[in-house]
């Protein structure tokens, strides 16, 4: 059955149908050969309804709609010349600084998506501008938004501490090395990158230039007050950070700077919709996938076929990561940990591996696969947001998923670098 | 052949055990199969509940709170103080009890279902970021309550804010404060690891989290007698299995989470702290009668009723 | 932004009333796409200011975004399929001939129809299930089947918007990815 259906996929998805035809095709042919028929039909209507159910998924509108009007108006521009005033004349700087704001904007609000949209939708026309390739700037940005997922608060941690009940504030601190150092190898690839293409770099400037950028970037300031501030102060949680800044944009662009007018923030409001749509459908019948998917119990008919219970523990370890990683690939993460966790469970507690690095393993595939073809969902919303079509979009990810899989080993090789400040916070 | 059977909790919670037992259970003593889906794999509880009720499931577990959106007057497990904290008066309770035994399984019948066994799985355990004393300790304090009309109702008669979110939701929002304290089993507590966030346990003695077993009825009127009566034999050991692990288990949890963390602090009301909780249940059920029309009313009455019954003993 | 004048511009290619009647649905989805989303940021701020201002968070909020997702969703992808914005992996087929293109677009076309009449049929279907269980919204109280009732219409609007896809395709020489959006090479943001 499962063979049935991946075939269907990727021969429906290489012909250019559109991307929810490919994936609800399959889930159709897993229903009917599961049921014997179309007896069953209505529950893939209930679980594509449920795909669209979670409440923090309402933030990925919210963010989508904040950045369209600050991209629009002048909050983006203003804020990105402040900080061009200080990084414009060193070499891959504006690079660096993009993965550097996915990297904190991620962990504040704690979705990919969001942090694609927000801080991808004022930065890459600026990268462009700069002389990076469209294909670099996209990667860096999907992939620079997946570290989102390593840094705490992260929904993949505490669902994964809860299933396995793994201290979530142990997992929490286990993230953050890993994040930091796939942000240090994206920053010196960035570096690389802009030295070998030889991206131009601008000239430097005064700080009276400077001082003028600061004083023009003073009330967009406020959005990062508003998102950081408001959520680790306890006002916000992040889906109405996204909406306070909608309303702080809205005041700033029609009050304060008077860039847009009321014609303009429908034609936003509609072009975010539409955004959504087209995202969000794909989000459903991703869940009509994999519900059948784990109904008809296919990752724990693979696992024991591949004999994990004779693994060692780095074996488990590993066999864990490509399991994430493919999974991750095709479905929802959310998902996948919910499925595969409890399966993993036990020859996890039989090798006596860290939970606590399992889950850190767990959580740094998660951020590869939302962004690896076919299925993740962070491809999606890059094409939906920034217009480009698929193969574009992709193009420039493999040196990314790379340099994650190399991150991958070295977690195998120096658990150290997830543990040690678990160690020092902890134990 | 394969009985499928999904539940709405984790691995290794009460529910898991039950399941778990009733699995052991039926494959030891016949040719079936069950296959036992845990939270999420199928969906949320709702979900899995339309599943059963459309055959694709045999059986489910799903707590009457949630069931609620169903049959309102499921909710009446929601009325503070209505069950005594006593946890031996609490089992015979729902061993004896008429509303329980006889008044539900017809109520759940209506909408196709069988009800199998109906038990508690613990006491509801505050927790915040200060320890409970009096409904004032409560002024202004964002507690955390499933999306449920009355049980909101009971926190707005405490004096908190109830604050409806989804479970995934809850500890981040305890973390960073956008809650102040939320409300479940002591399991519960240790497992999702909220102490870590919200270390102020309060037993407030308000109420206990109920849940229920129930089985797709054209599955099992269809049945033959063997295995209607394999069925209710399963259930009845799963049910003795999982009352054997609960006895003791808010202990064992608590141990856990002090032995865990520092801070927490543990609060027990005492008797008299309570009757300025209780004074304030009656304004939550008249909120359960106003929802639940006759129905609700004949209920409340035998459960009070059965209460008296076993308490007097 | 020159889809956004192609989307306020667009006029339906179908004759007479069926094209007046086309070119208004297509203006309602754009204002239902701009009001859902507008409505979703002002209930979740609303929210936070109840929380603070008054101490009460609104109990049914997340019913309201819940009910706006579904019908943005719904509105948007018969929208999407007017202006021919799904998502698509486009490699094989632009390496096509003209002649490979406008056959595979047609078949395309009335699959994607055939699949979304299909997902119409079973929408309503599990609308009538649900309605017959009598399964209300917890906070909001009124039967959950309301919030549905965008589902089939969607599938129902954006089958349509294929099976003219196809029409359009057999009935004129060029190619064309949606009814009113022409599939060329100088301008790659249109296939998206
Ligand atoms: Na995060
Ligand atoms: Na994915």
């Amino acid at each position: 059955m499962i063979t049935i259906m991946v075939v269907t996929m990727i021969v429906l998805l290489l012909l250019g149908f559109p991307m929810m035809i490919p994936l609800i095709t399959a889930s159709i042919i897993g229903f009917v050969m599961t049921f014997n028929g179309f007896g069953q039909m209505e529950t893939l209507i209930q679980q594509l309804m449920a795909g669209i159910r979670p409440a923090s998924l309402i933030a990925v509108p919210m963010f989508i709609l904040a950045a369209d009007i600050m991209t629009r108006g002048q909050s983006a521009e203003r804020l990105i010349n402040m900080v061009m005033t200080f990084i414009g004349h060193i070499r891959g700087g504006l690079a660096v600084s993009t993965a550097a704001s996915c990297t904190l904007f991620g962990a504040v609000s704690g979705s990919t998506q969001a942090t694609v949209v927000a801080v991808g939708s004022p930065l890459r026309p600026r990268m462009l501008k700069a002389g990076y390739s469209d294909a670099f700037s996209l990667a860096l940005i999907i992939n620079a938004s997946d570290i989102a997922f390593l840094i705490p608060p992260s929904i993949g941690m505490i669902i994964y501490g809860v299933i396995s009940g793994t201290s979530i504030g142990e997992l929490f601190i286990a993230g953050i090395g890993p994040g930091l150092l796939i942000l240090a190898m994206f920053s010196v690839y960035c570096v690389i990158y802009a030295i070998v293409k030889d991206v131009p770099t601008e000239p430097k400037a005064s700080w009276s230039e400077r001082f003028v950028a600061v004083r023009q970037a003073l009330w967009p300031l406020g959005f990062p007050v508003i998102i950081v501030g408001g959520i680790y102060g306890g006002i916000f949680s992040p889906t109405e950070a996204a909406a306070a800044c909608v309303l702080y944009a809205i005041i700033l662009e029609f009050g304060v700077f008077r860039a847009l007018n009321a014609r303009d923030i429908f034609a936003i409001a509609k072009s975010t919709g539409l955004i959504t749509a087209v995202v969000f459908i794909l989000v459903a019948v991703g869940n009509s996938f994999s519900w059948i998917i784990s109904f008809a119990q296919v990752p724990e008919i693979l696992l024991n076929a591949i004999g994990i219970a004779d693994m060692g523990p780095n074996g488990v370890l590993i066999t864990i990561a490509i399991a994430f990683f493919i999974g991750c690939m095709f479905v929802d993460p959310i998902v996948v940990i919910l499925v595969l966790v409890p399966i993993f469970s036990p020859v996890v507690e039989s090798t006596g591996l860290d939970p606590v690095l399992v889950g850190t393993m767990i959580t740094l595939q998660v951020a590869i696969g939302s962004a690896t073809p076919p299925f993740g969902c962070d491809i999606f919303t890059a094409i939906a947001i920034f217009k480009r079509p698929y193969l574009d979009v992709i193009k420039g990810t493999p040196p990314f998923i790379l340099m994650l899989m190399v991150a991958a080993g070295l977690l195998v090789a120096f658990p150290e670098i997830a543990l040690f400040l678990r160690d020092l916070a902890f134990r | 052949d394969t009985w499928r059977y999904a539940h709405e909790e984790y691995q290794g919670d009460v529910q898991d055990v039950y399941a778990q037992a009733f699995k052991k259970y039926i494959e030891n003593n016949s040719d079936h199969n069950v296959q036992v889906y845990r939270f999420g794999e199928l969906g949320e509880s709702n979900d899995i509940m339309e599943q059963t009720q459309n055959g694709i499931l045999q059986f489910v577990d799903q707590s009457p709170g949630f069931t609620g959106a169903l049959i309102p007057s499921a909710q009446i497990f929601f009325i503070p103080y209505l069950l005594p904290t006593d946890e031996q008066t609490v089992l015979k309770f729902f061993d004896e009890s008429k509303a329980i035994n006889e008044m539900f399984p017809k109520l759940y019948a209506e909408h196709g279902l069988e009800l199998l066994k109906m038990f508690p799985e613990g006491e509801m355990v505050v927790t915040a970021d200060e320890p409970i004393h009096s409904p004032a300790d409560f002024n202004n304090k964002k507690i955390r309550v499933m999306t449920n009309p009355l049980l909101s109702e009971t926190y707005r008669a405490f004096g908190a804010t109830p604050t409806p979110l989804p479970w995934g939701e809850v500890y981040g929002a305890l973390q960073t404060g956008i809650l102040d304290g939320q409300e479940n089993p002591i399991f519960w507590i240790e497992s999702g690891g909220l102490y870590e966030v919200s270390p102020n346990l309060t037993f407030t003695g308000h109420g206990w989290f109920t849940t229920a077993v129930m089985a797709n009825q054209d599955f099992y009127n269809d049945l033959s007698d063997n295995d209607k009566q394999l069925v209710q034999d399963a259930s009845e050991a799963a049910y003795s299995h999982t009352m054997e692990h609960i006895q003791g288990l808010a202990e064992r949890s608590l141990e856990k989470i002090q032995q865990a963390s520092d801070e927490v602090t543990v609060t027990r009301l005492t008797d008299k702290e309570i009757e300025a909780f209780k004074e304030r249940a009656p304004q939550v059920e008249e909120k359960f009668l106003e929802m639940t029309g006759d129905n609700g009313k004949k209920l409340l009455k035998q459960f009070k009723q059965d209460l008296k019954n076993v308490e007097q003993q | 932004m020159t889809e956004d004048e192609s989307e306020i511009h667009y006029t339906s290619g179908l004759p007479g009333i069926l094209g007046t009647l086309d070119t208004l649905i297509s203006k309602v989805e754009a204002v239902i796409l701009a009001l859902g989303v507008l409505l979703m940021a002002l209930n979740t701020v609303a929210n936070v200011v109840g929380r603070f201002a008054i101490g009460e968070s609104i109990f049914f909020s997340g019913e309201i975004n819940r009910i706006l997702i579904i019908m943005i969703t719904f509105a948007g992808i018969g929208y999407a399929a007017r202006h021919g914005r799904h998502i698509r992996m486009s490699a094989v087929y632009d390496a096509l001939p003209a002649t490979g293109r406008k056959i595979l677009m047609v078949t395309i076309s009335l699959f994607t129809a055939a699949i979304m009449f299909f997902l119409l049929y079973y929408a309503c279907f599990y609308i009538v299930d649900l309605y017959g269980k009598g399964r209300v919204l917890p906070a909001l109280g009124f039967p959950i089947f309301w919030i549905y009732l965008w589902v089939p219409v969607g599938f129902l609007i954006t089958g349509i918007q294929y099976l003219l896809t196809a029409i359009k395709n057999l009935t004129s020489r060029d190619v064309y990815i949606s009814t009113g959006v022409l599939d060329s090479y100088d301008d790659t943001e249109t296939e998206v």
